[in-house]
């Protein structure tokens, strides 16, 4: 199934995507700002890059951001230890007073050079510290960043659609903000997570999918759990519920849950729901 | 186009910057913006830059857009009045207990924000407005808090005529940054946080220094010799325990915890403990001292070469120190003085120090400070101090990694 290619992003396979976002997401790529997501684990942040990248057919680059991670990595790399070799044992292809050859592009060069405009995505942009975002937002605003090796500027070619996430509870820092557009992506309430159940498993049981996600909001419901099942987890249970032969949807309506394991990760978490689970079945 | 809503947005309290509203200007120019909804969603997304202000942008919309008043006695409003009754707090915390009708002790173990959260609590209790009566805050009643009231332990949050409401005086009054009087400031974390970088070296050597696998090269006449170095990892325990209790403590909490907020990233695990003046059986993961307990003799478990960092006045009256029923709660009685406790914390992590936000001048007129100094590496909770306190956390790590 071949995608229209416009410039308005429509949403894609996949993704359910709700106006608002799509009109956030088209204004970004209008103004040519990065658009800064944030969201509780699960309300498709990062798939959100996927899914522009796939409707309007641009190629997508992740960068990952880790915590050790210094801005130069995401940039460029400078091999010194191969440069080393080749000066040593002279048997490579490669001219060793020439240093452009031994600089390999990182994420971030890779989408300044790219020859047709790409789909940029920092994940998780909050592990790295304060000072990484700061610079990357620098690069990001000029479209450009020196080699200082060669003591060369790469220039973006074409602006990439930037794209970055967060999970941090508190807000990142304030010349970081200012450069971006903002959104927050809600939970899913239940109307949506259906359509986006609908998209993953076309021909469900309306029954199975109507009461998997009852079931699955009651228990996102349940006081005190740590790590609540986001849509991830939702998708992966009815995964698991499709594929028991001995599973009936009537189990579900009398509250037996199988599988909650899927649901919920932590072990206080899972005791937890499941002696829930139990009283709520005997009474 | 739409200055006077920018300026709604900003009067509100929500932080707005031109830039972000000539970004805005540059996307109604070229046409981007049709209609009323598209400009609702785009002008959030350029505007408001955390989902915890996206309710009052609905409010200000609607009230620019629609015509809906803005609600008279909005969030920010009660906000601003219980930061007024913090402030007054502060300097004079007994007041505001008695006015109030609660426990000194009770509110004493809060910290600011949970003061702030409580005042509000209290706050949102009234129905509307008051003007009398007997319960809650309004103007010219009995009530406890307010003012030009009667009654006899009342207080007023601010205001000095009997003609303005609390609200409106508290609302005109300016939050004070009380976490700014500390030794320590916001603008010198960023400064501090370089020299607690500076904790962390270590790890396997995997990393190649090129300078010196040159000069080994070079000398190994052109026969390459790799040399590594141990990668830079910023990765470490590290036990932080606060206390949170008394309000001699309460400028310093802020800074302190911003202060590891912002290291959290650099070592690999930071707990956070709080504490009450000093530390008996226990010390609690929530800051006030309720819900999650720990046990002291539990640490013994923790790496030993966990850093352990403690914050506090260390001044109290010497029998919390030394006494077995030292503690004000009784079921932290359990026969070990505090004292006891600290040389066992003192034992279990060979790297520890008391960091202390009383000056270091002050210290011998105290005869718990000096005590304490005694068991734990005592510093100033300064720059100077905090240098010095990282270089004698990571004194010992640096023979055992040779």
């Amino acid at each position: 199934m071949n995608q229209i290619v416009t410039d308005e992003f429509q949403g894609a396979t996949k993704y359910v995507l709700d106006q608002e976002l799509a009109a956030i997401v088209n204004i970004s790529m209008r103004l040519e700002m990065p658009l800064l997501l944030k969201g509780e684990p699960g309300t498709g942040k990062t798939m959100l890059a996927y899914a522009i990248a796939e409707s309007l057919g641009m190629p997508l680059i992740v960068l990952n951001v880790k915590s050790s991670m210094k801005l130069v990595e995401a940039l460029y790399q400078y091999d010194t230890l191969t440069r080393l070799n080749d000066s040593r044992f002279g048997d490579s292809k490669r001219d060793v007073s020439n240093i452009d050859e031994y600089i390999t592009m990182g994420k971030i060069g890779q989408a300044f050079v790219a020859d047709q405009r790409t789909v940029l995505l920092i994940d998780e942009i909050d592990k790295a510290d304060t000072d990484f975002q700061d610079d990357m937002l620098d690069v990001l605003d000029q479209m450009q960043f020196d080699i200082i090796e060669t003591d060369q500027t790469i220039k973006a070619t074409h602006r990439p659609v930037i794209i970055i996430t967060s999970n941090a509870k508190k807000d990142l820092s304030d010349p970081f903000l200012g450069r971006c557009n903002f959104h927050h992506i809600a939970f899913p309430d239940p109307k949506m997570m259906r359509k986006i159940i609908h998209v993953h498993f076309p021909d469900l049981d309306e029954k199975l999918a109507d009461n998997a996600i009852k079931a699955f909001f009651s228990m996102r419901d349940i006081d005190g759990i740590e790590k609540k099942p986001a849509t991830r987890e939702l998708i992966n249970w009815i995964r698991a519920l499709h594929a028991d032969p001995d599973f009936r949807v009537k189990d579900l309506i009398n509250g037996k849950l199988p599988f909650l394991g899927v649901l919920f990760k932590k072990s206080p978490d899972y005791e937890r729901a499941q002696n829930l689970t139990t009283r709520r079945r005997l009474f | 186009m739409f200055v006077k809503f920018f300026y709604t947005l900003k009067d509100v309290g929500i932080p707005v910057s031109p830039t972000a509203f000539l970004t805005l200007q540059k996307a109604l120019y070229n046409g981007m913006v049709a209609g009323l909804d598209d400009f609702y969603t785009c002008a959030r997304a350029i505007l408001i830059k955390s989902e915890r202000y996206f309710d009052l942008y609905d409010q200000v919309f609607a009230h620019y857009f629609e015509g809906v008043p803005l609600p008279e006695d909005a969030g920010f409003e009660i906000d601003a009045i219980a930061r007024g009754l913090l402030e007054e707090w502060l300097k004079n915390p007994r007041k505001v207990a008695d006015a109030l009708g609660i426990d000194e002790e009770k509110l004493n173990k809060m910290s600011p924000d949970e003061l702030i959260e409580y005042f509000k609590e209290r706050l949102k209790d009234q129905d509307g407005r008051h003007d009398g009566g007997g319960k809650w805050i309004g103007t010219g009643g009995y009530s406890p808090v307010g003012h030009s009231g009667y009654h006899p332990g009342g207080m007023r949050v601010g205001g000095t005529s009997g003609n303005k409401s609390a609200v409106k005086v508290a609302n005109e009054r300016r939050y004070k940054d009380y976490s700014t009087a500390g030794p320590l400031t916001q603008a010198n974390i960023g400064e501090a946080l370089k020299r607690l970088r500076n904790l962390v070296p270590a790890g396997p050597k995997d990393k190649i220094n090129v300078d010196e696998t040159i000069r080994e090269t070079m000398r190994n006449a052109g026969e390459i010799e790799l040399v590594f170095d141990r990668a830079l990892k910023d990765r470490l325990k590290v036990i932080l325990a606060i206390d949170n209790g008394g309000w001699s403590m309460d400028p310093h909490i802020d800074i302190v915890q911003t202060l590891f907020d912002y290291a959290r990233a650099q070592f690999k695990e930071v707990k956070t403990y709080f504490f009450h003046n000093t530390i008996y059986d226990y010390v609690w993961e929530d800051p006030a001292r309720y819900k999650k307990p720990k046990k002291i003799v539990d640490f013994a478990r923790n790496d030993p070469e966990t850093r352990l960092i403690i914050v506090g006045d260390a001044s109290m009256a010497p029998y919390e120190l030394m006494a077995h029923d030292g503690s004000i709660h009784i079921s932290e009685r359990s026969g070990r003085p505090s004292i006891q406790q600290l040389k066992f914390l003192a034992e279990t992590f060979a790297h520890s120090v008391w960091l202390n936000p009383v000056p270091a001048s002050m210290w011998g007129y105290t005869h718990t400070i000096m005590t304490i100094n005694a068991i734990f590496p005592m510093f100033e909770l300064s720059l100077d101090g905090l240098e010095k306190a990282v270089t004698k956390l990571m004194a010992k790590d640096t023979t055992t990694a040779a």
